[in-house]
Formats: structure tokens, sequence, C-alpha cells
């Protein structure tokens, strides 16, 4: 056939699909379903009066709760200290604490923008199980010399540069992290982040004790002050039931208790946030009505008996499908797209007016998601185009595909308690892996949480799980193709 | 054979509306016993419609169609009332014929033995344990007829039982038809193949635009069709048509011939003798069936083809 | 009645499609219940041994809904329904006929499948966190009445709706996506709301033998909720059957 043969094919299986006034109804419905889905979620949402989330420097939303003994620095000036322990404890259940590994618990240095939530800062310090770090801004980490317990930070101008040693005498330079006040706090401070236990999470607090600790240069002449920062309430600031932070002077060394993190927020520290994917629930809805839409779009063909004049029309039965395909995925994308391009910005309007916080996503994140919903309907689409091919009944044909991609999200979004190794498989290699392009949230490696697709975060970045869906597409094209050749129309 | 209840459909004044369509506009008629009444008229006049009505599957806005006396959906066991072969009713593809028989006759309190009558009563034996997704179409209208004889009904009413059948079938099917009737079933039987109509039928209904626009028995409408017209055989078709047309003849040429109607036999050939005009014949035109069916349906088909140009 | 049922029961067992169907869902019910139990053995998949061994049931019921969608759609499709109807006239004997029959071989497969399913969970997580015997029995019972109404319910949807894929679309859609719909809606209160009206969500209560306070609706109400929809949905189907033209 030649390329304009193609071209009439193309148009003819448009004819088709527009002058059937069925499926424009429903491709503009699924459309909607899409945009309704998210003005529900918008309005439903209702966290108005709820405490602000702490946002850091980059906008994006934090953890910033810790037990700080600090005083003011002007101008530069250096602090050092040594930590001689860290000991941490996990609540194992309501009323029992009991001495546990916490890998990020953190006791060390920090000059920081103010006692602020969400302020600027620099910390160098002692982990549980990550041996020395440097961090900043809450995104940033640096690993420094594991064994190192002295620990110092010293301002230059804007810029503070972190060294850690295990002497005191001879020390390594870790980082330098520029921007700062020109009055800033200094001092030691201790937290200890929430410790993963199964699917959850529960309440850990650290204890460090440290000694040697000097400040230099531009004292203002006050003294060290013990503050919890972040709420003020223990329980709401993370500590274990009948805990709470202090600092203890005893022989020249301080002992400081401190719970919390000083860390991006994720998802299992942060769950009232909302997520784009979820404005973008509505996708679902959409989902089964292009589902029957692309069964019905072959299937109805052979119902009629009308294959028979289309594969008359033009005998080469994989042209055809190719056709098809490309009529119906180039519809679907539309109006997914359509449908996705009014649904963010609505939703996310409708659920910011109602005091929701929403996790960020950068515009071109914001536009991958809306293309990716249009692809994943598109493809979605296509493969039930296929599997209609195939099975040439529409009720076995639908529910397959339905089966292949909706309920795998239904398993891994519905039980909590999956095992991380079934949810991470289904959602790797089942058509579901497709929802990770909605996907705006990303894993932190110095955040210790649940990362699981329950919540919103998939084990497959966002294209390549796209990449799986288009690859079960075309293999089930390639076979309904076969299977169109071998058969009797 | 057991004897027959009486039989016959009365159909009177029923009226149809889809959206603006107007789909039975008064449409009334009866089917007797003893008689193959053939219904026929163009496509879209009606015909399937009124057979969906006569057996309650469509509903009408006035009107009432009558089998027995009863309206179908008063017959307690209607497949021994009246039995059916619809136009679009397939049996499930993957259904045997006598799977599909075995399930109509349960419904019906009949068993097994019956179907198998019917079947060889078809000449569907060979084929009844397959699958009906792999029938022909004359296959598939054989397992309609034996359907429809399942309740050994009195009345029988075939939506275009001819439509795919090989010339073998379309004579077994005539004979069946004639057989049907001479057990003293009343037969109602749709088609639009005239031919067909001319061999078989006793009695015509003619539809058009959701009404009978004629009623009556094959013989009067030929001989009405045919009229009072004369068919003159000649080679001088011109000088005909002018001396007939000169002495008060209404006149209209044909292959060979000229047909002649307003004066007699007698007057015609003085008229071309006197004329000098030669002629190999002259008789009494005998009108087709056709010829009366496209007649009456002039006005009422309603979707012709165009006349190519 | 009892020749329509006759009848009924004729067709259904002349053709292959709901014998597999039927088998299907009993192999698919009792396959993810492994699945599920196998997996959560060994983690701590909450307390509740039985409903988590029912768990197949949710998959089970989409081939349920394929049986009860084709019953009524095959015969749209081929045109038969103009058959059965004229040698059923009556229209409501007719759907009931099918409801019927439908609803026998649909809790006798799930009465396999539910039983199966039992005794994988019994054998994948022994003996810990069975309620009491006859709250077992309730959740036993229960879902096959519940795969029973869902089969009624898709029977009623596909009587309306005239196409397979459409309907089996709408039961689908009103199954499982009512649960993932519920996870946006911010208020809790609603959010309970559609839990408690939902088909599945509502119905599914029934399999619950722990923790019975902390359900959005109570075992017997939810599975009352899954018998209004299968009651609208066939009384909707009964009267258009009769208004409608064949």
């Amino acid at each position: 056939m030649t390329k304009a043969g193609f071209v009439q094919l193309l148009h003819a299986e448009w004819t088709k699909f527009r002058t059937v006034q069925a499926w424009t109804v429903g491709m503009v419905a699924a459309a909607l379903m899409v945009v309704i889905v998210a003005l529900l979620a918008g309005v439903s949402g209702d966290q108005s009066g709820s405490p602000a989330v702490p946002v850091g420097p980059g906008g994006e939303p934090v953890t910033d709760s810790f037990y700080f003994v600090h005083q003011p620095l002007a101008g530069d000036g250096s602090i050092t200290v040594s930590v001689s322990a860290l000991t941490t404890s996990i609540a194992t259940g309501p009323a029992d604490l009991r001495p546990g590994t916490v890998p990020w618990a953190k006791a060390g240095l920090i000059i920081k923008d103010g006692t602020r939530q969400g302020s600027a800062y620099a910390a160098i310090m002692v982990t549980g199980s990550h041996g020395v770090r440097m961090q900043d801004s809450y995104v940033n980490d640096t690993a420094g010399p594991a064994s190192a317990r002295w620990l110092r930070l010293d301002r230059s101008g804007d810029a503070v540069t972190g060294h850690a040693s295990t002497d005191g005498t001879h020390w390594t330079k870790v980082g330098t992290v520029h921007g700062f006040a020109s009055t800033v706090e200094a001092g030691v401070f201790v937290t200890s982040p929430p410790s993963v236990e199964g699917m959850g999470t529960v309440p850990t607090v650290a204890t460090a004790v440290f000694g040697d600790l000097r400040l230099q240069g531009g004292r203002l002449g006050g003294h060290w002050a013990g503050d919890q920062v972040g709420p003020k309430s223990s329980t709401f600031a993370g500590y274990p039931r009948n805990t709470s932070g202090s600092a203890v002077e005893s022989d020249g060394g301080l002992t400081v208790t401190g719970a919390g993190d000083i860390a991006p927020a994720v998802r299992g520290t942060l769950g009232s946030g909302g997520t784009t994917r979820e404005i973008l629930t509505g996708t679902f809805a959409a989902l089964i009505a292009v589902i029957v839409l692309g069964t019905q779009f072959i299937t109805t063909e052979y119902r009629d008996d009308l294959i028979h004049v289309t594969l008359a029309a033009s005998p080469r039965r994989s042209r055809v499908l190719v056709a098809k395909a490309i009529v119906l995925g180039g519809v679907t994308f539309v109006a997914g797209l359509a449908g996705a391009v009014i649904a963010v910005p609505l939703g996310e309007r409708l659920a910011r007016a109602n005091g929701v916080y929403l996790f960020p996503a950068e515009p071109w994140v914001q536009l991958r998601v809306e293309l990716g919903t249009a692809a994943l309907l598109a493809t979605t689409a296509i493969l039930a185009l296929a599997v209609g091919a195939m099975f040439r009944r529409g009720a076995g044909a639908v529910t397959t595909v339905v089966a292949a991609i909706v309920l795998p999200y239904l398993l891994v979004a519905q039980i909590p308690f999956l095992p991380a190794g079934v949810s991470d498989w289904l959602t790797r290699v089942t058509p579901a892996a497709a929802f990770a392009v909605q996907q705006t949230l990303v894993p932190y490696h110095q955040v210790a949480s649940v990362y699981t697709p329950y919540n919103d975060y998939y084990p497959l970045a966002p294209w390549a799980g796209l990449a799986v869906l288009a690859g079960y597409a075309v293999v089930s094209l390639a076979a309904a193709a076969v299977v169109l050749r071998r058969r009797d129309a | 054979m057991r004897p027959h209840r009486t039989g016959g459909i009365v159909v009177a004044g029923l009226r149809k509306r889809y959206g603006t369509t107007q789909a039975l506009d008064g449409m009334s008629f009866t089917v007797h016993p003893g008689l193959v009444t053939g219904f026929v008229g163009p496509n879209g006049a009606g015909k399937s419609t009124t057979m969906r009505v006569i057996l309650g599957l469509d509903a009408v806005d006035a009107g009432t169609a009558l089998i027995d006396g009863k309206p179908y959906h008063g017959l307690r066991h209607p497949l021994s009332h009246v039995g059916s072969l619809l136009d679009a009713s397939a049996p499930h593809p993957s259904r045997s014929a006598r799977n599909h028989l075995l399930w109509l006759a349960h419904s019906q309190g009949m068993g097994a033995e019956r179907v198998d009558q019917v079947i060889e009563r078809v000449g569907l034996t060979s084929a009844a344990r397959r699958k009906a997704g792999g029938y022909s179409l004359g296959m598939r209208q054989r397992l309609g007829i034996a359907a429809a004889l399942l309740g050994d009904p009195p009345t029988v009413l075939l939506d275009e039982p001819f439509n795919g059948m090989d010339p073998e079938g379309i004579i077994w099917m005539r004979g069946f038809l004639r057989s049907l009737a001479a057990q003293g079933r009343a037969v109602l039987v749709s088609s639009h193949l005239m031919s067909e109509m001319q061999d078989t039928a006793d009695h015509l209904v003619v539809v058009g635009r959701g009404r009978a626009i004629a009623d009556a028995s094959v013989a009067d409408l030929i001989a009405a069709a045919s009229g009072h017209r004369l068919a003159v055989r000649t080679t001088a078709q011109r000088d005909a048509m002018t001396v007939l047309a000169r002495a008060g003849a209404t006149v209209a040429t044909g292959r060979d011939t000229v047909t002649v109607s307003g004066l007699p036999a007698e007057r015609v050939v003085t008229v071309l003798n006197q004329g000098g005009v030669p002629f190999s014949e002259v008789s009494a035109h005998r009108a087709t069936l056709e010829d009366a069916y496209l007649d009456l349906t002039r006005d009422a088909v309603e979707y012709r083809a165009e006349v190519s140009r | 009645m009892r020749l329509a049922l006759h009848a009924e029961w004729t067709k259904t067992r002349t053709v292959a499609g709901p014998r597999w169907l039927l088998l299907g869902t009993i192999a698919v019910t009792v396959a993810m219940s492994a699945a599920v139990t196998a997996t959560c053995g060994a983690a701590r998949c909450g307390g509740d041994a039985t409903k988590l061994s029912l768990t197949g049931a949710v998959f089970g019921q989409a081939l349920v809904a394929i049986l009860g969608v084709h019953v009524i759609t095959d015969e749209y499709g081929s045109g038969m329904i103009r058959t059965t109807l004229a040698a059923i006239p009556n229209r409501t004997t007719a759907l009931v006929a099918k409801a019927v029959t439908l609803t026998g071989c649909v809790t006798a497969a799930g009465t396999v499948a539910v039983l199966g399913s039992l005794l994988v969970g019994r054998l994948t997580l022994p003996g810990h966190g069975y309620a009491a015997m006859f709250l077992v029995l309730r959740a036993t019972v229960g879902s096959i009445l519940y795969l029973a109404l869902i089969a009624l319910f898709s029977l009623g949807i596909a009587t309306i709706v005239r196409d397979a894929a459409t309907s089996i679309g709408v039961v689908l859609g009103l199954l499982y996506l009512v649960p993932i719909l519920a996870t946006v809606i911010g208020s809790p209160f609603w959010q309970r709301v559609l839990e408690q009206i939902a088909p599945m969500s509502a119905g599914l209560a029934i399999q619950a033998t722990t923790d019975l306070h902390s359900l959005p609706i109570s075992p017997w109400a939810g599975l009352g909720v899954t018998a209004a929809w299968a009651t609208a949905a066939l009384t909707t189907a009964g009267l258009l059957l009769r208004r409608r033209d064949a």
C-alpha cells in the first residue's frame, strides 16, 4: 500500500470514529470526568485553620523541628564541639521506649537564620548510622569522614564552612554554604526522625553528650539558651510519649535530648499535603471510559459485521489496526490533554482556597504530568483496541484491560499494609506502572520514610513507567495484528 | 397431524411513529387460514415493523394486532399459536441448532423429541449439532423455519424467508410454504421478490408508507394491472402508433410491441388493416405481478434509487 | 415462569461461555485470595484473617459481572432477544427467569470460590486472627450473597444499556472507581458517605470479622446497600424492557 493509501485509511477510520455520536460523547465525557473529579477534590478539601506548613528557602515543604542550644552570632566567628555519645530510643509501643538505632538521628552544630521554622541553615552533625554529614537548605546533604567526632562551623561573611575531625586537631573540610544574614543563631542541636516500622512510622528520641563547646568571634555577650524549634508541644514535635526536649550541663559537658528532623517534608511526614496526582484522580474514570471506547472501536465492527466491509476496503489487516490505533490514540490524547490542562490548575486553585497544602511542582513537572496523563489515556485506549481485536467480545476485553491497569492500582492505593515488595512489583511490571507519570513527589535518601506507591512514590521514573504500559500496548497490538491476519474475519 | 385451531391474523389500524417518521399509518389487513399471504412493499414501508408488532415485540401508538382473536401477550404458549422467522434474529453463534431449538422448546413446555422432528422437517439433521456461528445464511434460515414450526402453530409468520437461499433452497421454500397453507395454516410471508410471490402466494397485501395499499388475491391484482390492454406485435411501430392514436386509442411502445388501450381487439385489427400497417399478432396484454406491484407502489416508494443518467 | 426458567437454564448450559466464566470466577477468587494471604502471611496485614482470606472476591466479582452482562447483551448483540421475547411475551417473566438462573449459577460457583478461599486462608494463615465462628459464617455467606448481587446488578445495568462493553464499563466503574475517588474527597464526612453508598465498599463490609466499629457501615446494612443497587438496576431494567421495542 502506498503512503497515500495509508492516509486514506486514516481518514476513513477518523470518519468512522467521529460519525458515531456515542463515541464523541464518550470521549468528551472522559475529559469531563478528569475535570469534575478535580473540582470535587478541590471543593471537598477543608484544611483552613490548620497550621501553616513550614516552607524552606527553595519553596519546598520542610520538617524543621529539633532541640536547639544556641546564642546569637554577629559577623564572622567559629563554633566547635565534640560529640562523645549519641544514643537513640524507639517507641515500640504506646508506653514502651526501647534503645534502638535511628539511622538519621542527628546531633551536631547548626548556624541558622533565626529560630523560625523553614529558615536557612548550615549544619554539621554526627548521625545514627550515616557517619558525619553536612547539610543545608533542608535538601542538600554531604558526607564527611565517617568516624569523626569533632565538628566545627566557620562563619566568614555570608559563607559557612563545615569541618570534621577525629582528634580535634586535624580537620577535614566537608563543605561550604553561602547566603546568611549578618546575625545568626549558632549552637548545638539534637533531633531524631520517626523510625520506619513496617508500613508506618513510630516516634523516636535521641540524646547526645557534647563536650568542648566553644564559640569564637562575634559574640554578642549572650549565653546558651535551650529551645525547641518547631511545635512547642512534645507530641506535635514528634517526641515519644513521656519524653521531651532538654539540655543539661554537667562536668563541662552538655547532654541534649531532642526529636524531630531538619529535612524536606515527604508524604510520610506531611500526610495532609495534596499532590497533582490526587487532583487528577478523575483519570481513573476517564480510563474506564476510554477502555470502553477503545474496545468498541473494533468489537462493534465484529458485532455488526462491518469488519468485512472494512477489510474488503483495505485488505492489509495490520494496516487497518495501525490506522485505528493512530486515530483512537490521537483523539484520546487530545481529549485527555484538554481534561488535564483544565483540571490541574482548577483543582489546585480550589484546593488552596480551602486551605489544603499542595506539594509544589515545577511548571515543567506539571506539564509532564498533564502530557503524561493524556499519553496514559491514549496508550490505554490503544491497549483496549488491541485486546478488543483479539477477543472480539466487548465485555471480556474491557474487563481484561480494567483488571490489568486499574486493579493493580486499586491494590497498591487501597491496602496500606500491602508488603512493599508486592506493591513495588505491581507498579513495575503491570500496566499500572504508568501512573508513575503522574507523580510529583521525590524521595530523599536522607529522609527515612515509607516510599511506596500507597504514599505516591512509584518505583519507576515517570516516562519509564509510561513505557511499561506502552510496551504492553505495542505487544498487544502486534499480537492482535497476527491474530487478525491468521483468523477468518 | 392434530387438527388445527382456526389460525389467522387480524391487523387493524396500526399506527406507530419513530421520532418524525410515521412508520405505521393505519396498517390494516387480515391473514386467512389455508392461504399464503404475501406481504410486499418497498423497504421502509413498514413490513418488518408490522411483523414485530404482531409478535408483541414493538408497541404501537394505536390499533390492534390479534392472533386467534387475542393479542400476542394474551397467548399462553405463544409458539403453539404463531411461529415466526424474523429477519435479524440470529441464534447465539456458539450454540448448536439443536440446543437453540431445545431452549425454545423448553420455554413452551415441549421436549427434545419435537426438536428432532422439526430439525428433520427442515432438513438440518446433519448440521444440527454444529455451532450456529458457522452456518451459511441459508442454513440459518432453515433453523429459523424450524423454530417457527416448533409449536406446530396454525399461524406462521416469516420475514424475508427467501433471503440467502440458493435456487434449490428457494424451490424447497416455495413448496414448503404451499404445504403449510395446504395443511390449513395461515401463512404470512414478507418479501420483495415479486417473482417468488407470484408463484407462491394466494393473496397479497401490498404496503406503502405504513399502510396497506392493496389487499387482494394475486389473480385479481394481475388482472387489474393488465387492464384491458392489448399487445400488437409489429415491425412498423411508428406507423401502428400513428393510426391507432388517430382512431382514439392510447398507445405506448414496448421492445417490439405496441401496447394499446381504449379500443376493442376487433377495432384494432380493422384500423391496422385499413392503415396498411403490417403486424404479426394482436393479443391481450398480461401483466406480471412485478408490473402490478410497481403500479401500486410508484407513489409509495420512499427510497427510490436515482435514475442513472 | 417454570417454563421460562427451564428455557433459561437450557440456554445457560448449552454454551461454553457461562461455564468458563463460572470456573474462572472460582479460579480467580481462590488464586487471588491465596496470593494475598501468602504475601501477607509473614507481614503484618491487619488482624482480620477471615477478611484477608476472602480478598479474592474483589477480583472474582469482575468475572461474575461479565457473566451478568453477557446473559442479556449476547441476545441483544445477535438479535436473539426477539426470539426470546416472542417465546416468552411477558417480559417481566423473561427477565426474572434470567435473574433467577443467573443467581443460581453464581451462588453455586460463589460457594465453591468462597469456601476455597477460606480453606486456602486457613492453610496459609494458620490459627491466628480468626474471629468467632458465627462471624466467620456471616462473612462466608455474605461473600456468596455479595457475588450473586453483583451478578444481578450487572444484569440490570446490561439490560438498561444493551451493549456489553459499555455495560461492563459502567459496572466496573461503579465497583472499583468509588473507592479510588473517595480517597481524594478531603472531607472525612463525605468520604464516609461515599463508602457507605458505593456498591463494593459497602457490600464488602460483610467480610469483616474484627474491628467492626471502625467500618463505614455495619455488615448487613452494607450488603443491603449492594442489594439496593441490584434491585434498583433490575427494576429500572424491567420497566425499560416492558416499555421499549425489542
